[in-house]
């Protein structure tokens, strides 16, 4: 086809109308995404990041043809993504994460071999491609088993093969690496990187950043329906310029103690993320400022463990464009 | 040739995917035995009350035997892949929705004819009724065309699934229906009229019919309208699936009505 990018949204939104109750109903509207614009180019492997509810998940669904935009304008490969559905979805690969999405009673094969012909893999092509694929995700042998018996790094495995079947332009991969172990979701980015090495589009959603930076040519942070950034790993990164970080290890931090660091002089952001027991604390603060004396002053009677200074990385970026939207 | 092959192996696939019933133990004790169970009751109960003979609950049964596996076949063809998560996998493909779904009904009207013989040939044998060998092909054909209209209705059911999560509901409740009036266990005279005319567009109503004339040894030529009624009801329904489906899929797109359950 003629268009340079692979995918082309103009002004997309989507609102979500919902009704509860049946005597006295009461509707509400909730603005998913409020109007993004992107281009990604072909063979580009494109990151899509933000926090949950941002509106990821009702991008890529309004891109790959499950939902129709309220408002504004998509294409794949030059196709309009609400009058040329078919063509689209003859272009796309779409792979969430998660447990669901398969076949439980049917085996690995049989799954790959029903999709194949839900997405019009030519009967005497099937097989080489099925072969090839489960060969590429590392399911060769176990093939014959029902899936209900797979482990979660398996079906996600699975789940990629299926989205390969149809040779796709363009591959949706939302969460893919969600629940999977550390040496399984390595061997999902090398079929990545791999992927869009040998000219597959690839749009990533993912909550991991280490992915995103070392995966993705170009990233967009979305948050509240709006994309809040958009560039290459070392652009993003740029939005965290001037800062340092300090990570203190904590265990049971009272919120009293939290909003006390945010208000101290020259912190910019202050980020918690449970860890069990444990509760990692994100101290970001102007660079020319030592702040680790005050934080710990904050924490005193807290229960400590590891504490470290370091330089932002694209994770800190991402923390202080969300929290700026 | 892809078409075919997306109906007949893709609805097999399809029905080992999604229907519940496939185990031995499943299959024998709720698509075999209870089917039978039922004849006799309704068999003993017409002897006790003196409603009919064996033959009309034999044969109506054995009719009506077909319906769990087509009703709740055809409402499990959509409805489990919900279940699954799948169901945004397989709308995400290019290919016809009409021959996806029409084939999925295939087996399920195989396992219902299989269940309908099965049902025949015990409650026969059991009651001792006697069927002309004769008339055992036009039999096969009655017991055929209303498997497939079933499935077409269960298909019509489970269409509805992708607009309405209780779905189930509705086919316990259509099977009640079927059993009432269709007249495959009470005589469609004793009904009121407006359950008559329901039955008329219900499936399994014209091949019970059928079948009790091939039963009597009428022939083929006498039981042809009511096959071909059935035949043109299970037209019917495949045709009213095939728009719920897409009415449905186009609206889940509109009002992301399958998003919000």
């Amino acid at each position: 086809m003629g268009s340079e990018y692979a995918i082309e949204a103009e002004g997309l939104r989507r609102t979500y109308r919902t009704r509860t109750g049946w005597l006295k109903p009461r509707r509400s509207e909730v603005e998913a995404v409020r109007g993004i614009d992107l281009t990604v180019r072909r063979g580009e492997l494109f990151g899509l990041l933000g926090p949950n509810g941002a509106g990821k998940t009702t991008t890529i669904k309004m891109l790959n043809t499950l939902l129709i935009p309220t408002a504004g304008t998509a294409r794949i490969c030059g196709f309009d993504v609400v009058t040329r559905t078919r063509e689209v979805r003859r272009r796309i690969g779409y792979v969430f994460g998660g447990d669901r999405g398969l076949y439980d009673r049917l085996s690995g094969l049989d799954n790959l071999r029903y999709f194949a012909e839900l997405y019009g893999v030519p009967p005497h092509q099937q097989k080489s491609a099925i072969a090839e694929l489960l060969d590429l995700v590392g399911l060769t042998g176990r093939e014959h088993e029902r899936v209900e018996g797979y482990s979660r790094g398996m079906r996600q495995r699975l789940h990629i093969a299926r989205g390969l079947l149809h040779d796709p332009d363009v591959l949706f991969l939302d969460e893919p690496s969600i629940g999977v172990d550390p040496v399984a979701a390595r061997e999902l980015r090398r079929t990545v990187g791999n992927l869009a090495a040998n000219g597959t589009t690839v749009l990533l959603t993912t909550h991991y950043m280490a992915e995103a930076d070392e995966l993705c040519d170009r990233i967009a942070v979305i948050a509240d329906g709006r994309l809040q950034a958009l560039g290459t790993p070392a652009e993003l990164r740029s939005h965290a310029d001037g800062r340092r970080v300090v990570e203190v290890e904590a265990y049971g931090v009272p919120d009293s103690a939290i909003a006390a660091l945010r208000g101290l002089p020259g912190v910019r952001e202050t980020a918690v993320e449970e860890r069990g027991t444990l509760q990692l604390l994100t101290v970001q603060s102007d660079a020319h400022l030592d702040v680790q004396g005050d934080v710990l002053r904050e924490l005193a009677g807290v229960r400590l463990g590891r504490v470290a200074s370091r330089e932002p990385t694209l994770e800190d970026a991402y923390v202080a464009i969300v929290n700026a939207a | 040739m892809s078409t075919l092959r997306l109906i007949t192996t893709g609805g097999a696939l399809a029905y080992r995917a999604l229907f519940n019933w496939t185990s031995p133990t499943m299959y024998a004790g709720t698509l075999l035995a209870g089917p039978t169970f039922q004849l006799l009751f309704f068999a003993y109960l017409g002897r006790q009350l003196r409603v009919a003979d064996d033959g009309f609950f034999i044969v109506g049964n054995a009719v009506l035997a077909a319906s769990s596996a087509c009703v709740f076949g055809g409402t499990m063809a959509v409805a489990n892949e919900r279940r699954y998560g799948t169901l945004g996998h397989v709308l995400l493909s290019p290919r016809s929705r009409t021959a996806i779904f029409w084939g999925r009904v295939l087996p399920y009207a195989g396992n219902g004819l299989l269940i309908a013989a099965f049902t025949l040939t015990a409650g026969s044998l059991l009651l001792g009724l006697r069927i002309p060998l004769a008339a055992l092909p036009g039999l096969g054909l009655a017991l055929a065309a209303g498997s497939l209209a079933c499935g077409f209705f269960g298909l019509t059911l489970g269409a509805l699934g992708l607009r309405f999560r209780d779905v189930w509901v509705v086919s316990n409740v259509a099977v009640a229906v079927l059993l009432l009036l269709t007249g495959v266990n009470v005589p469609r005279g004793e009904l009121p009229q407006w359950m008559i005319g329901v039955g008329h567009v219900l499936p399994i109503t014209h091949a019970a019919e059928a079948a009790r004339l091939l039963a009597a040894g009428r022939g083929l030529g006498a039981a042809a309208p009511a096959l071909l009624a059935e035949l043109l009801v299970g037209a019917g329904y495949a045709i009213v699936a095939a728009a719920l489906l897409k009415t449905f899929e186009a609206e889940s797109r509109r009002r992301a009505s399958l998003e919000t359950l």
